[in-house]
């Protein structure tokens, strides 16, 4: 026992009143601003909003804003690349070659000007003859064809000017066509910039057609329960047994390929995933709803009670038309892989990568473009809606 | 079971028939003497119900019809012709899936929140967002064009394999390891963990014994919907890869508009599906003694 | 000095978060003999598990004990490692927790999951440690053992789980069983029925026992010794008689007076305790239940109070304690008087 002296003032008692009790003051906030609030924090899906907010501004805005038009063709002008090496003539005076040996005039910074046609072709000894900026260059290409006793370097050309073996003076970026062009020799960065329009419409609007078919046939089912429920659930089960994507390509076979029919295709099968959920919320609304009218709240609490209970059965419904939009595009984008896609001169990403298959090993850039769009949208509506899943869920409530 | 499978071949026969101007409508078309002998040969003037009948009759005896652009071909060739390939790679697919997936969540899990974590999930994120063919056309630019290490079209050795099991496990392997991560995750915060370790039992028989089989639920419940995913995956992957399979033809029958051979087709892949699902449900009763095997 | 099976000697333990150090445990020390029953009484938040989790060493990432030392049968466990403490856990001392329904596995049977446990510690072979399991079964009264063997836990009810966890627990005779809130998550009449198997297990195997809960209606009957802990320490400490007839600290009142007794004629509130538990990122520096207490001074809120002796194996953490103290005719008439609380 401790011999320390206790000062008399310390036996005062204290009234309970006084004491400092434990306040706990939150500021409270609606669902909505609570979710927003633990949205902003989570950085990934921010940046995937931000991602989506800038293509989608890009495919409003971008067409009215690039020079050149996703639809004209230039067959002069055909497969160019991103990156192109020059050579040097004189100062004033640079030319690019074509991986089909073709040449074309271009400035130092990287515009290209013009196809500069050949004063002499000899196909028989496998060379050009050029006149550019007053000196003769000459094209010879039967270094391909040699064995390769004859050929140790390997080399397929040469290009001489004025009777010098000429180096590439620079490796430098298209100023006229930032993406290069395609095989038709359309822009592709326009293209692609286009293909974003078509590809997110299809997206926005098949999920849009999905949400309403799901809610009415999910919203039906749940709504009514019993028998009614039971069948309409059964057919959704049968229905799911092939992959959705299986109807969406047998749909578009039948109606054929074009954009109307993509929508229509996509948005009428895919609604049985939202069905599901639509369903299961309103299972759970009236599951509330029962307790609510046991507990006998006046029809004002009542109101109150369905202004938390519809945003939380919103949450996964948010969330999953999310998800819907990346599978769309890459829905359109698969069919268009396998010909079903919109036709020419429409330009979906899908479309745009399937054309670049056959040109896949000399000109990789016209698939690595859309094949990034597709992919780092898709990517930033996963993130987006992974955060929207963490954030709307009320469990996480803080 | 059945009732799905007629349900499912009475779909498949209205979507098909629902095409305005049959199967031999063409661009150029035929003189109508010649379309009414095409008709008359495939039964196709018949009313629709019996050609309904003969067809169920058909399926139900296996006979899936004849090609109606490749002449003398049937759609049972087509399928016999194609299937091994693609039953080659589904199935290497699926193993893929299985022994690279699975460890790859457990040490995921195992290891949360530190860099061996924070790698596999990050390709894992990768896996599931780029698309399959997006996967694949870079497998073969970057292996077959670029450093010439894969072949890129065909399947005659093991090697033609590597490329299209990648590009088709992608999605699905990414898919069961982050699966097998989160499951893991939950299972072992459970009680009966707490148990286990109260007993003294070492923290191999812990995470091995008590906490995998229990992670493992979930995951044996997707491998229905993913057998369906490697099935759709098939088409695009044959396509880019120039594989001989069936999926292969089923896109050849799209572009050249074959009714009887996608009917056929999708027939098959929905008997294939239901048969499937049924193998998983039997082994996920093996795991989880709460559920009881009904029917 | 008598030999004790179990002596805690300022166990200190905390959890160190991200938001900071939790102290869960500030400090408690007591002892258990051979065959002996001590309940901690508190509620949550008050320590009462994590004391429990730290004498097994179960204690998870980010738990930790700080300081102290658990000794046990004289050596300390505090020291030992994780390997070693194995060997004492389900062998030397065994825990049961709160609900059996998800401390149990789902996919093995209770076969599978007694046996295992006694093939981890005895060396014996599968037969025999199948023959055990069935006694064991039989000793917790669950008709039928040989066939329950190889059911799964949802294939039992509640009352028999918590049965299949004792028989789990005692399968390699722990001299220790600790029993984590058993009873909290069955039917009243269950309840009964399990503290009546404990007693009788406490009888015929000689297990002491350490029960926690925050009921203090179910220590009444099995345990001996009581501790009531609240705010990470101990309050008060004393045989069950004493606790429940002379109890001399004011928490401890509370406990009592919101205890609804049947056999009282004129009706009578329940009294709760106002407030909520303190924090323990930022523990008080006087007595933990000072800010809910109806009898504090001043000196409550500076210094944390020692412990004062109210009689043989009773003491209490309560300036009111101190020769010092004030009169107050509200203590006299709850201290002094011993009004009857059972």
């Amino acid at each position: 026992m401790s011999e320390q002296v206790i000062k008399k003032e310390l036996w005062d008692a204290i009234p309970k009143e006084s004491k400092d009790k434990e306040i706990l003051s939150r500021p409270s906030m609606t669902y909505w601003q609570d979710a927003w609030r633990r949205l902003k924090k989570n950085t990934l899906s921010m940046i995937g909003l931000a991602f989506i907010i800038f293509m989608v501004l890009t495919a409003i805005i971008g067409p009215y804003v690039i020079e050149h038009d996703y639809s004209t063709q230039q067959l002069t002008l055909a497969n160019i690349p991103p990156r192109i090496d020059i050579y040097k003539v004189d100062d004033a005076t640079y030319f690019y070659m074509h991986s089909e040996y073709k040449l074309f005039q271009v400035t130092a910074d990287g515009e290209l000007l013009d196809k500069i046609k050949e004063t002499q072709n000899n196909m028989a000894e496998r060379n050009r003859i050029y006149n550019i900026g007053g000196k003769e260059v000459v094209l010879d290409y039967k270094y391909g064809a040699m064995k390769a006793e004859d050929n140790p370097e390997g080399i397929k050309y040469k290009l001489l000017i004025d009777g010098e073996e000429a180096k590439v003076a620079d490796r430098v970026q298209n100023k006229s066509y930032l993406f290069g062009t395609d095989a038709l020799g359309r822009d592709m960065l326009s293209r692609v910039i286009y293909g974003a329009r078509i590809s997110l419409l299809i997206a926005f609007i098949a999920t849009v057609v999905n949400f309403f078919i799901g809610v009415l046939y999910g919203g039906i089912s749940g709504y009514f329960g019993g028998q009614v429920d039971n069948i309409m659930m059964r057919i959704v089960d049968i229905i799911n047994v092939i992959p959705l994507l299986l109807y969406v390509i047998l749909l578009s076979v039948i109606i054929g390929s074009g954009l109307k029919s993509i929508i229509i295709a996509l948005g009428s099968v895919y609604w049985v995933g939202m069905a599901r959920i639509v369903r299961g919320q309103v299972l759970s609304l009236k599951e509330q709803e029962y307790v609510l009218s046991a507990r006998t709240l006046g029809a004002s609490s009542m109101r109150i009670m369905i202004r938390h209970l519809i945003p939380n059965a919103m949450g996964p419904i948010i969330v999953s038309m999310t998800m819907m939009i990346p599978s769309a595009i890459f829905t359109e984008a698969f069919l268009s892989f396998i010909g079903l896609g919109v036709n020419a001169p429409l330009a979906s990403w899908g479309t745009l990568a399937n054309d670049a298959l056959g040109g896949l090993r000399s000109y990789p850039y016209q698939l690595f473009y859309p094949s990034l769009a597709i992919s780092l949208t898709m990517l930033a509506f996963n993130f987006l809606g992974d955060g929207l899943r963490d954030a709307l869920d009320p469990r996480l409530r803080k | 079971m059945v009732v799905t499978l007629l349900v499912i071949i009475t779909i498949t026969f209205v979507m098909m028939h629902a095409i305005p101007g049959g199967p031999f409508t063409r661009e150029k078309q035929l003189p109508d003497a010649v379309l009414a002998a095409l008709n008359a040969k495939y039964h196709l003037d018949d009313p629709l119900w019996k050609q309904y009948v003969d067809y169920v009759k058909g399926v139900l005896s296996f006979n899936l019809g004849p090609s109606f652009q490749r002449a003398g071909v049937t759609v049972n060739q087509l399928i016999k012709e194609g299937f091994p390939a693609t039953l080659k790679i589904g199935l290497t697919s699926v193993l893929v899936i299985i022994v690279v997936g699975i460890p790859l969540g457990i040490v995921s899990a195992l290891k949360q929140n530190k860099w061996q974590d924070g790698l596999v999930m990050f390709i894992a994120t990768l896996g599931v967002t780029i698309p399959s063919f997006v996967m694949a056309t870079g497998i073969i630019y970057i292996f077959s064009a670029k450093f010439n290490v894969l072949p890129s079209n065909g399947l005659t050795s093991w090697k033609h394999m590597i490329g299209p099991v990648i590009a088709l496990s992608g999605f699905s392997l990414s898919f069961v390891a982050r699966l097998t991560r989160s499951s893991m995750l939950e299972v072992l915060q459970q009680d009966y963990i707490r148990t286990a370790r109260a007993k003294g039992l070492s923290n191999n028989k812990v995470i091995y014994k008590h906490a995998l089989k229990n992670a493992l639920i979930p995951v044996v419940t997707y491998l229905g919907p993913m057998i369906a995913t490697l099935l759709t995956g098939s088409f695009v992957i044959e396509k880019v890869f120039a594989i001989p399979g069936m999926g292969k033809h089923f896109v050849e029958s799209v572009g050249n508009r074959d009714y009887t051979v996608l009917m056929g087709i999708t027939i098959f892949y929905a008997l294939f599906l239901i048969v499937m699902v049924l193998l998983v449900d039997i082994l996920y009763s093996f795991i989880d003694p709460r559920i009881k095997m009904e029917d | 000095m008598t030999d004790k099976l179990l002596v805690v000697k300022d166990l200190k333990t905390s959890f160190f978060t991200h938001v900071g150090e939790v102290q869960a445990v500030r400090g408690v020390s007591f002892d258990l003999s051979v065959g002996e029953a001590l309940g901690i009484v508190g509620e949550s938040g008050s320590g009462k598990s994590v004391t429990s989790m730290s004498l097994m060493k179960l204690l998870q990432y980010p738990g930790k004990i700080k300081e102290g030392q658990v000794l046990f049968e004289g050596i300390d466990l505090v020291g030992k490692t994780e390997r070693e403490m194995r060997k004492v856990r389900g062998n030397d001392i065994a825990m049961i927790f709160q609900d059996p329904m998800t401390s149990l596995n789902p996919v093995y049977t209770i076969g599978n999951q007694i046996i295992e446990a006694i093939l981890e510690h005895q060396n014996v072979t599968k037969q025999q440690a199948r023959q055990k399991a069935i006694k064991m079964l039989e000793l917790v009264g669950i008709p039928s053992p040989e066939s329950r063997l190889d059911n799964y836990p949802h294939e039992f009810s509640g009352g028999m789980r918590q049965r299949a966890m004792i028989a789990i627990a005692l399968s390699c005779e722990p001299k220790l069983l600790i029993a984590d809130e058993p009873t909290t998550a069955l039917d009243v009449t269950i309840q009964a029925q399990i503290l009546e198997l404990m007693k009788d297990l406490k009888e015929k195997i000689n297990t002491s026992i350490i029960l926690i809960t925050h009921d203090l209606g179910v220590v009444a009957d099995l345990c001996s010794r009581i501790i009531v802990m609240y705010g990470g320490l101990i309050m008060e400490e004393g045989t069950a008689n004493q606790i429940f007839y002379e109890p001399k600290h004011p928490y401890t009142i509370g406990l009592l007076k919101s205890i609804p007794k049947l056999h009282k004629k004129d009706k009578e509130r329940l009294i709760p305790i106002d407030g909520t538990p303190p924090d323990l990122v930022l523990p008080p520096t006087g007595c933990p239940f000072y800010a809910r207490c109806d009898f504090a001074m001043k000196i409550c809120q500076e210094q944390q109070p020692p412990y004062f002796s109210a009689g043989p194996g009773h003491r209490s953490m309560c300036w009111r304690m101190h020769e010092d103290a004030p009169a107050n005719e509200r203590f006299s008439k709850v201290f002094n008087k011993g009004e009857s609380h059972v």
